[in-house]
């Protein structure tokens, strides 16, 4: 079966570590048709990485909209169906169009040059991954403009989980098309997944065994392994919320039988381990990043991997915490309220190994290092409010506030995209072969800290004021503090564009770039120039 | 066999098993677990 499948072409059938440095020496086709037909994992982890970066901008404008709206109390520039459908395309873009593409861009990139392989295991397999995604954002997008001209009632409005839903909330082809493009994305992510899982255990060079692996690349093995083990019942959930729109079964109807709270359940099933899926794979490169402006080994190796698996079993049992409010037992309740609060055990574990990686460290203040710090900080912050909602008595006062929308933006982007951003910089010199303006760098940074805090720290206090989330409008007494949160969100948005110049820049020109780029620098990534050759480890390096 | 087969062979059968799991999974969704769980009713 083995070679059955080896010669219907699904790999490439060469062995990746000995014959490609015989066979696969092709170079690269001119213009588009590198781009389309590459399987390349530096080109691959290139367009995944310039997906992420593009979607990340349409997401943002997406967001200024609502922002926009939000400014002064009354309705000014949207209906409340449109702020539904931009609000719900900001998150859905965000999540699954702009992190998780962009992280994967990074473990296309690097996990190869970090295990000492060619390639990922499954070249063909990765183009068909990314090649994937454009038609399901253009899927997602669609109904949106479709509106415009008269067909259809627009996007879906029901938010990222869609799990707002009973059948009526919304009809019309916007959910259809959501739902595609889940199942899109699904297989998209499960072949990302795979790949990652079997280059993570099959491709690595002589010499280096699992507690031998760079924790980000640890860190993606545990976060493909989640895809895999959470992305088929998100699949098959928006399966039976497609029958049941469609089909004539009533897995959610409840009029018929069927279990609203079912769709809830299944999807938080998914939803919780995608926010750890979503953060793993920056906890596996801040380590890096603050090892190296530290001029200190990774501190903490071991306890760091066995907190990451911890992370990911824990994140499977405790989905329910999203649901407190929906009618579950006493018991339940209280279960998923402290399961939920054990994860705190881990992630401190990763916070301290963190500080002690910084701990008496000679420590200079890079963009990446900035980012690096600015990730613990808010993320920290993220992190001790997720320690606290989950509390039964208190999540009953801030479901569906503006406290949970703060909660999980000093997560998701305190956590998640700092990271990405640390990562970045981190790497950009490696990728590009150019170093790139360290002032601008730091420019963004702080404008960026700045502008961040002044979009979300108002919105703790109106969610503690009791200001609810999803509303178009809003009481008298939230004025000031969403006409603050929105000119900060103006301004972060606005910063970003500096990033883009940063990046452009950078990537036209500039100081030549070492092949070890930052002083600390450790890692067989490291040891190849900038930019690496377009093969790179033909022949497998030894790793003592 | 030489190493080279061998892990080709380790490659194959490890996509295999994962992709039999992701399909186990997506049809096990199908049974509605959480309906049926007394704790989460």
């Amino acid at each position: 079966m083995a070679r059955f499948i080896i010669r219907c072409g699904i790999f490439k059938g060469e062995d990746m570590t000995e014959a490609t440095a015989a066979v696969a020496h092709d170079h690269p086709h001119a213009g588009i048709m590198r781009w389309l037909t590459t399987t390349n994992h530096k080109d691959l982890g290139i367009l995944y990485m310039s997906f992420g970066g593009i979607m990340f901008f349409v997401g943002g404008l997406f967001i200024m909209a609502v922002r926009a709206e939000l400014l002064y109390p009354g309705l000014q520039l949207l209906s409340p169906g449109m702020y539904n459908q931009l609000f719900t395309l900001h998150a859905l873009i965000m999540v699954f169009g702009a992190i998780m593409p962009f992280a994967t861009g990074l473990n296309n990139y690097l996990i190869p040059l970090m295990i000492g392989a060619p390639d990922m295991a499954l070249p063909r397999v990765n183009n068909w991954g990314f090649w994937i995604l454009p038609f399901a954002a253009v899927l997602l997008l669609i109904p949106f403009f479709l509106q415009f001209f008269g067909t259809g009632s627009g996007a879906t409005g029901l938010g990222w989980m869609m799990h707002n839903t009973t059948l009526d909330i919304q009809s019309g082809i916007g959910i259809d098309f959501a739902i595609f493009t889940i199942l899109l994305l699904g297989v998209s992510s499960l072949t990302g997944a795979i790949n990652v899982v079997v280059t993570a255990l099959n491709m690595r060079a002589p010499g280096m065994v699992l507690m031998k692996m760079p924790l980000f690349v640890w860190a993606w093995l545990i976060t493909a392994f989640m895809l895999i083990l959470a992305m088929p019942v998100f699949s098959a959930a928006a399966t039976m919320l497609l029958t049941d729109r469609h089909f004539g079964t009533h897995f959610f109807d409840a009029a018929n039988g069927g279990d609203p709270i079912l769709l809830q359940h299944l999807i938080w099933f998914f939803g919780h381990p995608e926010v750890y899926i979503v953060l793993l794979p920056a906890w596996g490169l801040i380590p890096h990043i603050l090892a190296t402006f530290s001029r200190k080994p990774v501190y903490g190796y071991r306890a760091q991997v066995y907190a990451l698996c911890a992370i990911c079993f824990l994140s499977f049992i405790v989905w329910s915490h999203h649901m407190l409010t929906s009618g579950l037992p006493l018991a339940a309740e209280v279960y998923f309220m402290y399961a939920t609060m054990a994860i705190s055990v881990p992630t401190s574990v990763l916070v301290f190994c963190w500080l002690g990686a910084i701990w008496r460290g000679a420590m200079t203040f890079e963009t990446p290092m900035l980012f690096a710090l600015g990730f613990v900080a808010h993320f920290g912050m993220g992190a001790l409010t997720g320690l606290v909602l989950p509390d039964v008595a208190v999540n009953a006062q801030h479901h569906n506030s503006y406290v949970l929308v703060a909660h999980f933006h000093y997560t998701f982007f305190g956590g998640g995209i700092f990271g990405m951003m640390a990562a970045l910089y981190y790497w950009l010199p490696k990728f590009t072969g150019h170093m790139f303006d360290e002032k601008l760098g730091r420019l963004h940074f702080w404008l960026t800290v700045i502008s961040f805090n002044i979009t979300f720290i108002p919105q703790w206090f109106a969610g503690l004021d009791g200001m609810p989330r999803h509303v178009a409008d809003y009481a008298l007494r939230f004025s000031a503090m969403n006409f603050i949160s929105s000119v900060g969100a103006f301004l972060l948005g606005l910063t970003q564009l500096l990033l883009v110049y940063i990046v452009v820049r950078c990537v036209r020109g500039g100081p030549k770039a070492t092949g070890q780029v930052w002083e600390g620098a450790q890692g067989l990534e490291f040891t190849l120039p900038s930019p690496p050759p377009y093969h790179t480890f033909e022949t497998p390096p030894e790793v003592k | 066999m030489n190493e080279h087969e061998k892990r080709e062979r380790r490659t194959v059968w490890l996509v295999v098993a994962l992709m039999l799991l992701v399909a186990v999974i997506y049809a096990a969704t199908f049974i509605k677990l959480p309906v049926w769980l007394p704790a989460l009713k």
